[in-house]
C-alpha cells in the first residue's frame, strides 16, 4: 500500500501503522463522542468506554463483541442485585461481581464451544478485547449505585450504540486509509472540537425535553 | 411568535454551563455549595436556618465511638458532599426497646445497618467522584402542614433560581409514591411552578415514566397518590418574599452567580435551606411552562443594588404567570383593574391599517354600559357626533329615569340623525338623570378585538371605563389599584 509522504515519513520512523491507525481511530471515535453529547445529548460512561468499546468490537468482530457485552451486562445486573442484598462493603461487592463475571464468561466459551451457537470463532477472540468490554461492568455499577435502573440503562444503549457507529467508522477499510494518508484530519478534529466545546444551542434532547413549553405556547390564541 | 424565537427562550444544557455555570460560579463557590458542612457554616454567619447537625463523622474511628443514645427519635443521614439526594436516609422514628431506627416507608433499620450505610458515605459510595466523604446525622426536617397535605411521606421544597441577584424563577418538588417519598424529579416527585410575583403555584408537571431516551414530562393537575388528592395550582406558598429574600441571601453568602436555592418549610422554624445548588437543572422551565433563557438574559447587565430591589425587579419583570394559569384553568383572562386598551378610530376600522390609540381604561363593574369621553370619544372620529349631539335642544336633567325614557321615546329619530349614534342612554350623572348618545367602538383589550357600545358622556373621572356589560370573561386584579 502506498502511503502519503507524511505517514510514510512516520512509519520509516518507528511509528508502527497499527499504533497510528488506532491513535488516529480514537480522534475520530472521540469526536464522535463529543457530538453525541454536545449535539445530540447521548450520555455515554465518559469518553473512555465507548471508545475502548468501539476499538474492542473492531478487534472481536461485532456480532462477538456484541454477544460478551449481553453477558457481562446481564451478569452484572444479576450478581449486583444479589450482592447487594449482602451486608458487605461496597469494593467487596465490586470485587465479587468480577468474579462472577469472570465464572459466566468461562461459561460463556464452555456453551459456545459445546453446542456452537453460530459463534464458532468464539475462541479467536483477542483476550484484551474480552477483558476490555468485561470493564464495562464497572461503569455500569457505579452509575448503578447512584442512579435509577433505567437511567443506567439508557447510559449503556447510548455508550454502546456510539460504540457501535465507531466501529462501523473504524472498521470501513476506505476511512481508515483515507485517515492514515491525511493525517491532516487529526488536528482538524481539533478544530471540530473546539467548535463543538462552543457550541451553546439546544441539543436535540433538549428539543424533546423542553417540547411541552413550545407546544403550549403554540396553542396560546394570538 | 415565531417558534425560533421561542426556541430562543429556553436555556439548554450548553448554555447553562458556558455562559452561566463556567464564568460566574467560581471553583471556591461551588465548593461552598458541594460541601453540606461548609454550607451551613457559611449560611450561618448570615443568620440563615438551616437543619441542625446532630453528629459529624469523619472516619471509622468516629463512628465506632457514636454515641447512639444520644441520637433522637427522628433524624436523616446524609453525605456531606453527595449528589441528587443518593444516599440520603430519612428515619421517622425509633423502635421501642430497641437500637433501630423507622423509615418513611416502614422498613426498619437496625444499628448494624446504619453503620454498614455510613461506612458505604465514608467510603465515597455516594459522593462526586467516589472521594472518600463524611457522613452528617442532622435534623429532621417537620413539614409545615400546607404543603405537607399535597406530599407522600417525604419533605417537600422550594428551589428558587437566582442570577445576577434576582430571583429568576421557582418552582416547588412535592414527594409521590412513585418517587418514594423523595422530592427528586428524576425519581417520580412533581414539580410545580411558582408565580414570581404572588408566591401561588402555577403548572404542575411530573416526569413521564415511559419516556425513555429523553426527560419529557406529562402535564397534571392534582396530586396522584395521596387518599385525598387535591388541586395543585393556585396553592398561596408560605412565607413567599420571606422565601425569595433568603435565596437571595444565599447568593450573597456563597458568591454563586448563577445559583438554584432549596428550601424547606419546617413547621416550626419557617423557611429553612436544605442546600445549594451550583448547577441546579432545567426541568424548572417545564414546570413554569417558560424558559431561563429570556429570564436571565434581561437581568444580565441590571445593577441590582439591594436584596429588596432584586426581589422588586423579579416581581415586575417575571411575575404573571399565575394570570395565564387561571385562564388556562378557568378559560377567562386577567386584566388590571386600570387596564391598558386600545381603541380604533371609528374612520379606519375597516381600512388595511386601522389607527388605534391606547388607553388607560378603568374596570368599573359598577355600571352596566361602558363609556367614553366626549375628549377621546371626538379624537376617535366622533367629533361630529359629539357637536351634533350637544347642537340639540335637550333638558338638561330629566326627574326621572320614566321621563327621560319617555322623552327618547317620542324624539328618538331627531335624537338618532346621526349615523354613528347607536342609541341613547338614559344614565344618571352627578346625581341628575340624563340622556346620552351611544356609539360603537372598536377595542383590543388583553389581546381581544371586539366592538363595544359606550356612552359617550361627561363628567368622569376617568376618560374610558368598561362596564359590566363588557367584562364578562374577565378576571380583575385589583392589587394594582394603589401604585
Amino acid at each position: 500500500m502506498e502511503y502519503s509522504f507524511f505517514t510514510q515519513l512516520l512509519l520509516d520512523n518507528g511509528v508502527p501503522r497499527q499504533i497510528l491507525e488506532l491513535l488516529v481511530a480514537i480522534t475520530l471515535l472521540a469526536t464522535l463522542v463529543s457530538i453525541a453529547r454536545y449535539i445530540f445529548g447521548f450520555k455515554t460512561y465518559g469518553v473512555y468506554a465507548p471508545i475502548i468499546l468501539a476499538i474492542s468490537y473492531s478487534y472481536s468482530g461485532l456480532r462477538y463483541g456484541l454477544v460478551v457485552t449481553a453477558v457481562v451486562i446481564i451478569t452484572t445486573l444479576i450478581s449486583y442485585s444479589i450482592i447487594k442484598r449482602i451486608r458487605m462493603h461496597y469494593i467487596t461487592r465490586i470485587a465479587m461481581n468480577y468474579c462472577l463475571l469472570s465464572i459466566s464468561l468461562v461459561l460463556l466459551f464452555l456453551i459456545v464451544g459445546r453446542y456452537g451457537l453460530g459463534l464458532e470463532n468464539m475462541s479467536n477472540i483477542p483476550p484484551l478485547a474480552v477483558i476490555s468490554i468485561a470493564a464495562l461492568s464497572d461503569f455500569f455499577i457505579k452509575q448503578y449505585v447512584g442512579k435509577s435502573l433505567k437511567t443506567t440503562t439508557l447510559v449503556l444503549g447510548s455508550t454502546i450504540l456510539i460504540a457501535i457507529i465507531g466501529w462501523y467508522l473504524i472498521t470501513r477499510q476506505n476511512v481508515s486509509n483515507f485517515m492514515i494518508n491525511n493525517l491532516w484530519i487529526v488536528p482538524s478534529l481539533i478544530f471540530v472540537n473546539l467548535l463543538i466545546g462552543q457550541f451553546k444551542g439546544l441539543r436535540i434532547k433538549d428539543l424533546l425535553r423542553f417540547n411541552s413549553i413550545l407546544a403550549e405556547k403554540e396553542n396560546v390564541p394570538k | 411568535m415565531s417558534l425560533s424565537n421561542e426556541y430562543k427562550k429556553i436555556l439548554g444544557l450548553n448554555r447553562r454551563n458556558q455562559e452561566y455555570i463556567r464564568p460566574y460560579n467560581p471553583p471556591s463557590a461551588k465548593n461552598i455549595a458541594d460541601n453540606k458542612i461548609l454550607t451551613k457554616k457559611v449560611l450561618a454567619r448570615e443568620g440563615i436556618k438551616t437543619p441542625q447537625i446532630y453528629k459529624v463523622i469523619r472516619n471509622k474511628k468516629q463512628l465506632a465511638f457514636l454515641d447512639w443514645a444520644s441520637l433522637p427519635k427522628s433524624f436523616v443521614i446524609k453525605p456531606n458532599k453527595g449528589t441528587g439526594g443518593n444516599g440520603i436516609i430519612v428515619f421517622f422514628g425509633k423502635k421501642k426497646k430497641e437500637t433501630a431506627w423507622i423509615r418513611p416507608s416502614g422498613e426498619i433499620m437496625s444499628k448494624r445497618d446504619i453503620i454498614l450505610h455510613i461506612e458505604n458515605i465514608l467510603e465515597g459510595r455516594f459522593s462526586m467522584g467516589s472521594k472518600s466523604d463524611v457522613a452528617i446525622i442532622e435534623e429532621r426536617v417537620k413539614t409545615d402542614p400546607l404543603l405537607k397535605q399535597y406530599s407522600y411521606r417525604g419533605v417537600p421544597d422550594i428551589r428558587v433560581i437566582c442570577f445576577n441577584s434576582v430571583p429568576i424563577m421557582a418552582m416547588t418538588r412535592l414527594p409521590t409514591k412513585r418517587s418514594n417519598g423523595t422530592a427528586n424529579l428524576h425519581s417520580g416527585a412533581i414539580c410545580t411552578g411558582i408565580d414570581i410575583a404572588t408566591g401561588i403555584t402555577t403548572y404542575s408537571m411530573q416526569m413521564n415514566p415511559r419516556a425513555l431516551f429523553s426527560d419529557t414530562y406529562e402535564n397534571i393537575d392534582s396530586t396522584t397518590d395521596l387518599k385525598v388528592n387535591k388541586k395543585l395550582s393556585g396553592i398561596q406558598i408560605p412565607y413567599w418574599d420571606e422565601i425569595l429574600r433568603i435565596a437571595l441571601v444565599c447568593q450573597r453568602a456563597s458568591n454563586l452567580g448563577y445559583i438554584g436555592v432549596d428550601i424547606a418549610l419546617d413547621r416550626e422554624n419557617g423557611p429553612v435551606v436544605f442546600e445549594l445548588n451550583a448547577r441546579p437543572g432545567l426541568g424548572i422551565q417545564v414546570a413554569n411552562r417558560t424558559g431561563l433563557r429570556w429570564r436571565l438574559e434581561k437581568v444580565e447587565d441590571l445593577e441590582i443594588k439591594s436584596i429588596k430591589h432584586g426581589i422588586r425587579v423579579a416581581k415586575n419583570l417575571f411575575g404573571g404567570e399565575v394570570e395565564e394559569s387561571i385562564e388556562a384553568i378557568s378559560g377567562r383572562k386577567v386584566v388590571n383593574i386600570n387596564e391598558k386598551i386600545y381603541l380604533y378610530h371609528s374612520d379606519s376600522k375597516d381600512s388595511e391599517k386601522p389607527k388605534r390609540e391606547p388607553f388607560t381604561s378603568f374596570m368599573d363593574t359598577g355600571v352596566l354600559t361602558s363609556r367614553v369621553s366626549k375628549n377621546v370619544a371626538s379624537r376617535l372620529g366622533f367629533l361630529s357626533t359629539v357637536k351634533f349631539f350637544n347642537s340639540l335642544d335637550i333638558p338638561k336633567k330629566f326627574d326621572s329615569l320614566k321621563e327621560a325614557q319617555e322623552y327618547i321615546d317620542k324624539n328618538i329619530e331627531n335624537l338618532t340623525k346621526d349615523e354613528k349614534i347607536l342609541r341613547i342612554a338614559k344614565t344618571i350623572e352627578e346625581d341628575k338623570v340624563v340622556i346620552r348618545p351611544v356609539v360603537v367602538i372598536t377595542t383590543k383589550i388583553s389581546g381581544d378585538i371586539k366592538d363595544i357600545e359606550m356612552i359617550i358622556t361627561d363628567n368622569m373621572p376617568y376618560p374610558l371605563a368598561l362596564g359590566r356589560a363588557d367584562l364578562k370573561g374577565y378576571l380583575i386584579d385589583t392589587s394594582k389599584t394603589f401604585k
